[in-house]
C-alpha cells in the first residue's frame, strides 16, 4: 500500500467549531459530550482492532524468545533487540534503505515537481494537456508485482535497456544493472522513482492550480522573470505540500517490499536489503520471529519519527 | 425533548456505522473443513502442484478419488510455489494448517519442529499400511513426517546445436570436459554463453540444485554425521570449480540476481549452451521452442570419478497437519496419491519419477529424453542432503553470500568455506 | 513585439520536448508491458528486440478471458475495491465531520494517531494480524481483506475529508440548525452534496491502493475464488517458468478499470485535490 502521496493540512482547530461542546451544557447532556466521538467509532474501532492490536502483539513477541515455533517462549528482555542492533546485515539494511528512501523521495519531488509545472503550462491546449496527464500518470495503474517484472525484463543483461544503450554506443556490451553489486541498489531505486512519481505529481499539480494568478501578476508587475517567479511565487506557495508529501513519502518508500523482494530478493552481496526485506528474511527464512518482530519493532520506532514530523507539520497548518 | 432524541438517534446512527463495518465480519465464510451433517468430510489441500500441471489433469485424478470415497471432499488451495511457503509458515504460526499439506524437503524440518505437521509414521501403522512400497520418506528422529510423492531429477541439459557449433563432439562427463565445452561455446560469439547459475538469494535453491549438484554428482557430502562439514577437499574443488568457470567467463551475466526462471528461459532462447535443469521443464522447453536440439546427460562428476553419480533431486513431498481432525481420512487421501496406479499416472503427467517404488511411469506417449533420464536416475542414486535440514533455505542463502563474495572477488575460498561452516554449525552444529 | 512571439514559441518547443521525453520515461516500459502481451512466450528475450514479431497474436487475452478463474480474480477486485471505496468515504466523512465541526478532549491526540498509522510498516504486522484475522474468523473472505484495506486507506481519506469540509463555511451548517437541524443533517443534506469533488478525489485514490495491494490480498486469502487481480498475476510466475505474455496481458487488462476511473474523473480528480490543498 505504498503508491500514493497525500495532501497536507487537516485542521483540526482551522475554524471556529459550529458545535461546541461547551462544558456547561455538557453537564446538562453527557449524550452531546459524546458526539464527536460517536462520528469517529467506526475509525477507532477499526485502528484499534486492526492496527494497535497487532503492533503490541508484535512488541510481545519481540521481548520473547522462540516465539511461534515453540510452545512456551521465555521472556528474554532486550536480548532479540541487542541481537538485531549488532547484526550487521541489519545495520546494512539501515543503510541502503536510508539510500533508497532519500533518493527516491528527491527524485520523485524534481520529477513530480517539473511535470505537474509541464502539465500546468499557459502555453498548450487543454486537450493537448490532458493526453499527457494521462501518459505521465501511466506508471501509477500497475500493481507492484508487475512492476519488479516488467523492469527485470526490462533490465536484464540481454534485455531491451542494454540493447538501446550498446545501440548508441553507449555501453560495450551489456550491463548487468540487477546483478552488479555496484548498481543493483540505483536499479532498484530507478524503478521505484518510475512507480511512484505519479501520485507526487498530481498532488503538485492540484497545488499548482490553487495558486491564484494574481500572485503571478502582482510578481510580473515588479518584472519579476521566470525563474523569479518560480523561487517568489510558486516554492513558497507550495512549501507546505512539498514538505508533507516529502515526508509521506519517505514513510511509504521505506514500506516499499515486494519490489525489492522481486527484483533482487536484496542480493547481490545485500546490496539491495531493506529493512524491510531483512524482517521478511528473519521471519520466513529463518523462522526467527522473535528477531523480526524486534526488527520490526525497531523499523516502526524510526518511520514513528518521521511520523511524529510529518503529524506536526500537519497540525501546524491551520 | 424532541433536539434531544433526534440528537440521540443520530448518535446511535454513527455508532450503527462502527457496529455494522465491526460485523461485516460476521458474514466470512464459516467452513474450517469439518465434517457436514451427512458424515461427509472435506479436506483442504494445499499445494503448488496444480499450477505447475496441465490445466485440467490434476482435478481429474482428484475427481477420481472422491468418486471412489463418496463421504470425502477435496478442496485444492493452490499457490504458486514461493506463495505456498509463506502461506503454509504463517498458517502454521496461527495452528491453522490445511489438513493436507505438498511440501518441500527442505520445509520439513521447520514444521514438524514446530508440531505443525503429523507423525506419518503412527498413521501408517494405524492404517496398515504397506510402507516398503514407498521409494523413500522423510523422517526426522526415526517418525516420517513427508512422503516424496514425485521426484524430480535434475540432470544436465545440453543444447546440441551450440555444442556442435563450438567444435565439441560429445557431451561433457567430466568437470574439465564441462569447462572445456563451456569455454568453446562461450567464444562461438552470438552472445551465448557456456553455463547459467542462477544465485538469486529470495530463493537460493540455486545452491542446491545449481551448486550442490556438482559435489553430489561425484560421490561427495557437505555433512558428516548430519554435521556440517564445508571445508572438506570435495566441497572445496566443488566451490572452487564454479569459481573456475566464472574467472573463464562462460557464466551468463546477471547470475548474482538470477533466478531459476531466468535460467530455463536463457538456455531455452539458446543463450545457454548447458544447465543443470528439472526433468520437468522438457515439455515447457518444448512449447516454446519446438525447434530447439537439446538432450540430457548425467552431471559430470570430477575427473578420473568412477563411483556411483548422486543425481540431485526435488520433489512434491506430502505431509498431514497435526491440526486437523480428520487424520484417519488426510491418510487415506495420502495413500491414494501413493498407490501403485495413481502415482504412475501422476507421474507421467507431471514428467517425474514415482514415489511408489512398484509404479512405473509410463514413457510411451512421452519425450524420449524422459527415457534416458530415467535410465541416468536408475545408474545413479539421488541425493539431495537438504532434505530434511532445519532451516535449510537459509543454509543455502548463507552459503549463496559467501559464493557470492567468491565470484566477485571479495573473498577466497577457504575464508568464504569456513565462514558457511561456522554459520551452518550455529544452526545445525 | 516579434521577440515577445519568438520567445513564447521558443518556451513552447521547450516545454512540448520536455513533455515527450518525460512521456517516453512514462510510457516506453508500458509499451514494452504491451508489446510482451501479444509475443509467444519464446519471443519475450529474442536478440535483437522487437517490437512487433512474428508471433503476434491476442492468445494470452483470449486466455485469460476465457478463463473462468482468472475472470474471478477481476471479479473479486471489483467487489473489495468497490466495497473499500464506499466504506471508506462513509467512515472517512463521518470522522472527517468531527474533526472539522468539533472540539473535543484528546481530539490531537487521536488525530495523530490516525494520522501515524501511514507509517506502519505492512511486513512488520502480517504474522500477528494473520492471526487476528484467522480468530476474528475472518481468514480468505472479502470482509478481511476489505477491512484490512480500510485501515490502510482511511488515513488519507480523512485528512482530505477534513481538510475539505474546512474549506466550507460553518454557516451552511448554521442555516440547517437555524431551521430546527442537526450536525447530522447538515452533514449528508448539505455538506457531503456539495464536497462531492473531493469526495470523487479521495474514492479515486481509495480505489487504485485497493485494486494494487499485493501482500495483504496474498496473505490473508487461500483460495482462488477469494484471490484479487495482482495474485492471479503472481500466479502466473510458476516454480519454474513465467508465462510472460498472460502476465502482461492481465496486467494490461488489470490496469484498465483504474485508468477509465482516472479519465471519467481526472478533472474532478485534480479539482478535488486542489481544493483540499487550498486552506480556508
Amino acid at each position: 500500500m505504498t503508491s500514493a502521496h497525500v495532501e497536507p493540512v487537516t485542521a483540526p482547530q482551522g475554524a471556529p467549531p459550529a458545535e461546541r461542546a461547551t462544558p456547561g451544557r455538557a453537564r446538562a447532556n453527557p449524550a452531546r459530550r459524546l458526539i464527536p466521538y460517536a462520528y469517529l467509532s467506526p475509525t477507532i474501532v477499526l485502528v484499534v482492532v486492526l492496527m494497535i492490536v497487532p503492533i503490541v502483539m508484535v512488541v510481545g513477541y519481540s521481548f520473547r524468545d522462540n516465539v511461534i515455533v515453540q510452545e512456551n517462549p521465555v521472556f528474554v528482555g532486550f536480548a532479540n533487540y541487542a541481537k538485531v542492533l549488532t547484526d550487521l546485515d541489519f545495520l546494512a539494511a539501515l543503510k541502503n534503505t536510508a539510500v533508497f528512501i532519500s533518493v527516491s523521495t528527491v527524485a520523485h519531488l524534481v520529477l513530480g515537481l517539473a511535470f505537474a509545472m509541464m502539465l500546468n503550462t499557459q502555453l498548450l491546449s487543454g486537450v493537448t494537456k490532458a493526453i499527457f496527464r494521462i501518459v505521465y500518470i501511466l506508471p501509477w495503474l500497475f500493481t507492484i508485482a508487475v512492476i519488479a517484472v516488467i523492469w527485470r525484463l526490462l533490465l536484464d543483461p540481454a534485455g531491451v535497456v542494454n540493447y538501446v544503450l550498446q545501440t548508441l554506443g553507449l555501453v560495450q556490451e551489456g550491463v548487468n544493472w540487477l546483478g552488479d553489486p555496484g548498481t543493483a541498489l540505483w536499479a532498484v531505486t530507478f524503478a521505484n522513482i518510475w512507480s511512484g512519481y505519479p501520485f507526487f505529481m498530481i498532488s503538485l499539480l492540484a497545488a499548482l492550480q490553487g495558486i491564484s494568478a494574481d500572485l503571478y501578476e502582482a510578481a510580473a508587475v515588479d518584472g519579476a522573470g521566470p525563474l523569479r517567479r518560480f523561487l517568489n511565487v510558486t516554492l513558497p506557495q507550495l512549501r507546505p505540500v512539498i514538505v508533507s508529501m516529502a515526508v509521506l513519502d519517505l514513510i511509504w518508500t521505506s514500506q516499499q517490499f515486494a519490489l525489492i523482494w522481486m527484483m533482487t530478493g536484496g542480493g547481490p552481496l545485500n546490496t539491495t536489503e531493506m529493512l524491510s526485506t531483512y524482517t521478511y528474511k528473519q521471519a520466513f527464512s529463518e523462522y526467527e520471529f522473535a528477531s523480526a518482530s524486534a526488527a520490526a519493532v525497531i523499523v516502526l520506532l524510526l518511520t514513528m519519527v518521521l511520523a511524529f514530523f510529518y503529524v506536526r507539520q500537519q497540525q501546524r497548518e491551520r | 425533548m424532541t433536539t434531544r432524541a433526534t440528537r440521540l438517534k443520530r448518535l446511535i446512527g454513527a455508532v450503527t456505522v462502527a457496529a455494522t463495518v465491526a460485523t461485516v465480519a460476521a458474514c466470512g465464510s464459516g467452513d474450517s473443513g469439518d465434517a457436514a451433517a451427512d458424515g461427509t468430510v472435506t479436506l483442504e489441500f494445499a499445494q503448488w502442484w496444480g499450477a505447475e500441471l496441465p490445466a485440467g489433469d490434476f482435478d481429474k485424478i482428484i475427481n477420481d478419488f472422491t468418486a471412489q470415497n463418496p463421504n470425502i471432499k477435496i478442496k485444492l488451495l493452490s499457490a504458486p510455489y514461493a506463495s505456498t511457503k509463506q502461506q503454509l509458515v504463517t498458517a502454521a504460526a496461527s495452528k491453522t494448517l490445511p489438513d493436507v499439506v505438498g511440501l518441500d524437503g527442505a520445509w520439513v524440518n521447520d514444521f514438524a519442529k514446530q508440531g505443525a505437521i503429523a507423525d506419518m509414521s503412527k498413521l501408517m501403522t494405524d492404517a496398515n499400511y504397506d510402507s516398503s512400497q514407498l521409494a523413500s520418506q522423510i523422517q526426522l528422529d526415526g517418525k516420517t513426517y513427508m512422503i516424496p510423492v514425485v521426484n524430480f531429477v535434475y540432470p544436465l541439459f545440453v543444447n546440441k546445436d551450440l555444442l556442435t557449433k563450438a567444435g565439441v563432439a560429445d557431451v561433457p562427463a567430466t568437470r574439465s570436459e564441462f569447462l572445456d565445452a563451456a569455454k568453446k561455446i562461450s567464444a562461438t560469439g552470438d552472445n551465448a554463453k557456456g553455463w547459467a547459475l542462477p544465485l538469486d538469494t529470495a530463493v537460493p535453491n540455486g545452491i542446491q540444485n545449481d551448486v550442490m549438484s556438482w559435489l553430489w554428482a561425484s560421490g561427495g557430502s557437505m555433512l558428516t554425521d548430519g554435521k556440517p562439514n564445508l571445508t572438506s577437499p570435495q566441497v572445496k574443488s566443488t566451490v572452487e570449480f564454479v569459481k573456475s568457470l566464472n574467472d573463464a567467463g562462460v557464466i551468463a551475466p546477471g547470475s548474482l540476481t538470477m533466478k531459476e526462471q531466468d535460467k530455463v528461459e536463457k538456455f531455452t532462447n539458446g543463450q545457454v549452451g548447458m544447465m543443470i535443469d528439472s526433468l520437468a521443464h522438457i515439455n515447457l522447453i518444448k512449447k516454446n521452442k519446438p525447434d530447439l536440439n537439446f538432450e540430457v546427460a548425467a552431471l559430470p562428476a570430477e575427473d578420473g570419478y568412477t563411483g556411483k553419480r548422486g543425481i540431485p533431486y526435488a520433489s512434491w513431498g506430502i505431509g498431514i497437519s497435526n491440526s486437523t481432525k480428520h487424520k484417519a481420512e488426510a491418510f487415506k487421501f495420502v495413500s491414494y496419491l501413493m498407490s501403485q496406479e495413481t502415482n504412475a499416472k501422476l507421474s507421467t503427467i507431471a514428467n517425474g519419477f514415482p514415489g511408489n517404488k512398484n509404479a512405473e511411469p509410463d514413457f510411451s506417449n512421452s519425450d524420449p529424453l524422459f527415457k534416458s533420464a530415467f535410465d541416468i536416475y536408475k545408474q545413479g542414486y539421488p541425493a539431495n542432503e537438504f532434505v530434511g535440514l532445519p532451516k535449510a533455505e537459509d543454509l543455502m542463502r548463507s552459503f549463496d553470500e559467501q559464493l557470492q563474495l567468491v565470484l566477485t572477488g571479495k573473498q577466497s575460498v577457504d575464508d568464504a568455506l569456513s565462514k558457511s561452516q561456522e554459520s551452518w554449525t550455529s544452526v545445525i552444529g | 513585439m516579434a521577440g515577445v512571439k519568438r520567445r513564447h514559441t521558443l518556451a513552447k518547443a521547450g516545454v512540448v520536448t520536455g513533455l515527450v521525453l518525460g512521456g517516453l520515461f512514462a510510457a516506453l516500459p508500458v509499451l514494452w508491458m504491451l508489446s510482451t502481451s501479444f509475443k509467444s512466450n519464446g519471443e519475450v528475450f529474442q536478440n535483437p528486440p522487437q517490437l512487433i514479431t512474428e508471433g503476434f497474436s491476442f492468445d494470452a487475452y483470449r486466455e485469460i478471458l476465457g478463463n473462468g478463474e482468472q475472470l474471478r480474480f477481476f471479479l473479486n477486485s471489483y467487489i473489495v475495491a468497490g466495497a473499500v471505496t464506499v466504506l471508506t468515504l462513509l467512515v472517512a466523512v463521518l470522522a472527517g465531520f468531527a474533526f472539522s465541526r468539533f472540539t473535543f478532549p484528546f481530539q490531537r491526540t487521536i488525530n495523530a494517531v490516525i494520522v501515524s498509522v501511514q507509517a506502519v510498516p505492512p511486513i512488520t504486522l502480517v504474522i500477528p494480524y494473520f492471526g487476528l484475522v484467522v480468530a476474528l474468523g475472518l481468514y480468505n473472505t472479502y470482509a478481511g481483506l476489505i477491512l484490512t484495506h480500510m485501515v490502510f486507506t482511511l488515513p488519507y481519506a480523512i485528512i482530505m475529508t477534513t481538510a475539505y469540509l474546512n474549506t466550507l463555511p460553518k454557516e451552511l451548517d448554521e442555516s440547517v440548525k437555524v431551521d430546527g437541524g442537526t450536525g447530522w443533517t447538515a452533514l449528508w443534506r448539505i455538506l457531503v452534496p456539495i464536497s462531492v469533488p473531493g469526495l470523487i478525489a479521495v474514492g479515486v485514490y481509495t480505489f487504485m491502493i485497493s485494486w494494487n495491494e499485493y501482500l495483504f490480498a496474498l496473505t490473508l486469502t487461500r483460495t482462488n475464488d477469494m484471490r484479487t487481480v495482482p495474485i492471479g498475476i503472481q500466479m502466473l510466475m510458476g516454480q519454474h517458468s513465467y508465462e510472460w505474455n498472460q502476465m502482461m496481458a492481465m496486467s494490461i487488462l488489470g490496469s484498465i478499470p483504474v485508468l477509465v476511473l482516472f479519465l471519467l474523473f481526472q478533472r474532478r480528480f485534480i479539482g478535488g485535490l486542489t481544493a483540499g490543498a487550498v486552506k480556508a
